[in-house]
């Protein structure tokens, strides 16, 4: 069994490098043999250069400032996210009249995609940090509240039965059984919502930026540089995995005593 | 001996989404000071109904439960459960778990480290305080709740099928182990269970209920068949093999088949 | 077991620790549920309404609720761009169908023949982890490259949004149908192509219903961004309509399309949970 497993990890690790690689042929040998327009595709000779490009600063632009442009900007709205959702979508749970008053507002709310916020922000805020830190706080909310929401809801009575039994008090119920219990669901909420706050940021910088890589890909689209638009989307994603890693690590830290910890 | 439990009239009714269901109708019955009173019966007659009432958890709308000569009108560790499920909290340690009930109680921690060592010492988990609930086997997980309970020195310890979800082996195990643990402290159990035999190796008195809405249909006196000293004391498979064992059992086992009806 | 049900519900009632008393709020309770939302709705848009007339917030800035109202009610005949609310919403659910629809006819047969036959599903995966981090909206721009800043590009934003969950949901599915079901079909003599459509397909159809309702879900968020964002080329959809408010200052214009979206996102939402739970009839 040993050895069949092996074997397939094997051929896994083949085919994965093949089919990473032949497209990466395929890439290389499409655009220096001009079949395609570098428009269409750039070369990849062409997204080394523009990777140095921004790199040594686009547009006079350090590519420090399109980091921290975007970073600082989602980090504040997600930061504000969680600070509001968390224990909103907690009190919900726990309290039936602010379930009564916050519930329905919450799902007349929840329908409008995130980006339909952006127009809004943009004549609420005008088109620097505040009006894009209120789109993020906005998309990354909804799941924050949701999943605390959620959390609380779903605790096994039975867990809240034997506490009870054991003479806790409704204070003691919330923040030493509800919350404790429902800590994994609250998790997920914030990931998915890290991933639609990083999303957001982008779409947002899309449609009105002085920096940020929505800034850099939008630009390279207008200058029919689509090579400075495929450093740009790359770099989005590079982010958004190393955020990602980071939150698992984060999550498993405070979580030790899941049972599905290693397969995040 | 006197009254430690009492029931006076006490009915029960949930309002279902099929209409309203009948789980107890008039019960009445008195329990002993540290006795040990197995509750037999057909599936869905009351039992946990009865055992959660008894508990605290809620209240019966008509008839009282006394404990002591008070009524019970909330869930508190001088009654604590026991659940089937074990209901340790998962992201507590063994330790953990076993201080809870201590601490809420606002018992300080010089005592609370020695009541622990005495209860982990007397469940035989030396070596596994650190462990978290997953990390421990059935059997080992319910010894753990029967602590956590234990610790807080009930006056009465309530067992909804604590062994319902072991397989044969531990179950027999942890039948003599409850025993041992029970002889230190004595106090009242109410012990729910679905096999006759469980019933009839460690009760006192065993209560046959009838089906749905459940009453008391018959009390057979265990403790004056099983002798002066009881067979409790006793490995199972020794007592399983008495032939007064055997006649009580099927005597049981009747009473409870005429309850169950073919549609159930 | 048969106590469970009862065992559930007493669980449920402790927590609320108080016994149940006839104070104002279990009256509240007791009303059904569409009472309690509307009459909190009619709160929530007085307090909109109070906000705005008390601090005399000006119209560009946020219009009081019956503006918005009014707008949307004229938006019904008034021509913006294109043409009224019929046309923009019509342009935007043909957008969406047709990402949507691109997404399933990829996304459905890749995912059951990848849970099928294991060597594809290691040949794609690495390709799909690849992609996996680059947020749909930000294919925008290479969509417009490739086809043109208009419709066709907007339906490819869609298409990378929905397809993810599709074939997640679909791969997942076929793999998580209980090995005993197909055991089973095989001790009846069962070949793998019956396996494939009478076990494994209806067996993982629930999944997939879920992977098309998460990914009309992602792809109506897709959509609206692909408008706001890669819509310089069409002159129409609920998206424009937005842009057209926030750029010409009508605020009325970007709530009430606003609204529109939320309304028209959730009758599609409804409409696929009943659907999904057609696929699962015969779960509980």
């Amino acid at each position: 069994m040993n050895g069949a497993a092996r074997n397939n990890g094997l051929a896994r690790a083949l085919l994965g490098a093949i089919s990473i690689g032949s497209v990466l042929a395929a890439w290389w040998l499409v655009t220096s043999l001009e079949l395609v327009k570098p428009l269409i595709l750039p070369p990849p000779a062409d997204v080394w250069t523009g990777f140095l490009d921004i790199w040594h600063g686009y547009l006079n632009v350090p590519f420090w400032n399109h980091f921290l442009a975007s970073i600082s900007v989602m980090l504040g709205g997600y930061a504000m996210a969680i600070v509001v959702g968390v224990p909103l979508g907690i009190f919900m749970a726990w309290n039936r009249v602010a379930d009564w008053v916050f519930g329905p507002l919450l799902q007349i709310l929840r329908p409008i995609p995130p980006p339909a916020w952006i127009p809004l922000a943009i004549l609420w805020f005008g088109i620097g940090y505040a009006g894009k830190i209120f789109i993020v706080f906005v998309a990354a909310a909804v799941p924050c509240i949701l999943n605390s929401y959620l959390a609380i809801k779903q605790t096994p009575p039975e867990l809240l039965s034997s506490a009870r039994s054991l003479g806790a008090k409704p204070r003691t119920l919330l923040f030493e059984v509800a919350i404790p219990s429902g800590l994994p669901t609250i998790m997920t909420g914030l990931r998915i919502a890290l991933g639609i706050a990083w999303a957001s940021i982008v779409a947002a910088e899309l449609v009105v930026s002085l920096a940020g890589f929505g800034f850099l890909i939008m630009n390279g689209y207008r200058n029919l540089e689509s090579n400075i638009v495929f450093v740009g989307m790359a770099a989005v994603a590079v982010l958004g995995l190393l955020m990602n890693v980071l939150f698992v690590h984060i999550e498993r830290a405070l979580l030790p005593w899941r049972e599905d910890q290693d397969n995040g | 001996m006197q009254n430690d439990l009492s029931y006076e009239n006490v009915t029960m009714r949930f309002e279902g989404r099929s209409g309203a269901v009948q789980a107890l109708e008039r019960f009445d019955f008195q329990v002993n000071s540290s006795e040990f009173l197995v509750i037999v019966g057909p599936s869905g007659c009351g039992k946990s109904t009865l055992l959660h009432l008894t508990a605290g958890l809620y209240k019966p709308p008509t008839g009282r439960i006394l404990l002591g000569g008070a009524e019970i009108k909330e869930p508190g560790p001088d009654k604590a459960i026991v659940f089937q499920n074990f209901s340790l909290f998962p992201w507590k340690t063994v330790h953990d778990n076993i201080d809870f009930g201590l601490r809420i109680n606002g018992i300080p921690a010089t005592e609370r480290e020695e009541q622990i060592k005495r209860v982990i010492h007397l469940i035989g988990l030396e070596g596994f305080e650190n462990h978290y609930p997953r990390q421990l086997s059935g059997g080992m997980q319910q010894r753990v709740a029967i602590a956590r309970s234990f610790v807080l020195k009930p006056r009465t310890l309530l067992m909804d099928e604590p062994f319902a979800a072991l397989d044969a082996q531990n179950r027999q195990i942890m039948q003599e182990e409850l025993v041992r643990i029970w002889q230190t402290q004595r106090p009242t159990v109410l012990f729910i269970t679905h096999s006759v035999e469980e019933a009839v190796f460690l009760a006192d008195r065993v209560i046959v209920m009838t089906r749905r809405p459940g009453r008391v249909k018959e009390v057979i006196d265990i403790a004056q068949i099983a002798g002066e000293n009881h067979w409790r004391s006793d490995p199972f498979d020794e007592v399983i093999r008495r032939a007064d064992f055997q006649d009580t059992r099927s005597r049981i086992w009747g009473l409870v088949k005429s309850e169950i009806s073919v549609r159930n | 077991m048969a106590d469970g049900s009862a065992e559930a519900r007493a669980g449920r009632l402790s927590i609320e620790a108080a016994p149940k008393g006839a104070t104002l709020g279990d009256w509240i309770e007791a009303l059904p549920n569409a009472v309690r939302v509307s009459v909190m709705l009619l709160f929530w848009l007085a307090v909109w309404y109070g906000v705005v007339e008390l601090f005399n917030v000006s119209k560009d800035f946020l219009p009081n609720p019956i503006d918005v109202l009014i707008r949307i009610v004229r938006l019904a005949w008034e021509p913006v761009g294109a043409g009224a609310l019929l046309t923009h919403a019509w342009a935007s659910i043909v957008r969406l169908m047709w990402g949507f629809a691109a997404a399933i006819l990829i996304g459905v047969p890749l995912g059951l023949a990848m849970a099928y036959y294991r060597p594809l599903q290691w040949l794609v995966a690495p390709l799909f982890e690849l992609f996996r981090y680059i947020p749909p909206i930000a294919w925008a721009p290479f969509a417009m490259f490739w086809f043109g800043a208009g419709s066709a590009a907007q339906a490819y934003v869609i298409f990378t949004s929905s397809f993810a969950p599709i074939l997640i949901n679909t791969f997942r599915g076929v793999q998580l149908v209980d090995s005993r079901l197909i055991d089973a079909a095989r001790t009846l003599g069962a070949k793998s192509w019956t396996i494939l459509f009478e076990v494994a397909l209806p067996a993982a159809l629930p999944h997939v219903a879920t992977g098309l309702r998460i990914g009309l879900a992602t792809g109506w968020m897709a959509l609206i961004a692909a408008e706001i964002v890669a819509g310089t080329g069409s002159r129409d959809g609920l998206g424009y309509l937005i842009l057209q408010g926030q750029q010409q200052l009508h605020a009325d214009l970007t709530i009430g399309a606003m609204v529109l979206i939320g309304i028209l996102g959730s009758l599609i939402d409804v409409s696929i949970r009943t659907a999904e739970r057609r696929f699962a009839y015969w779960r509980d």
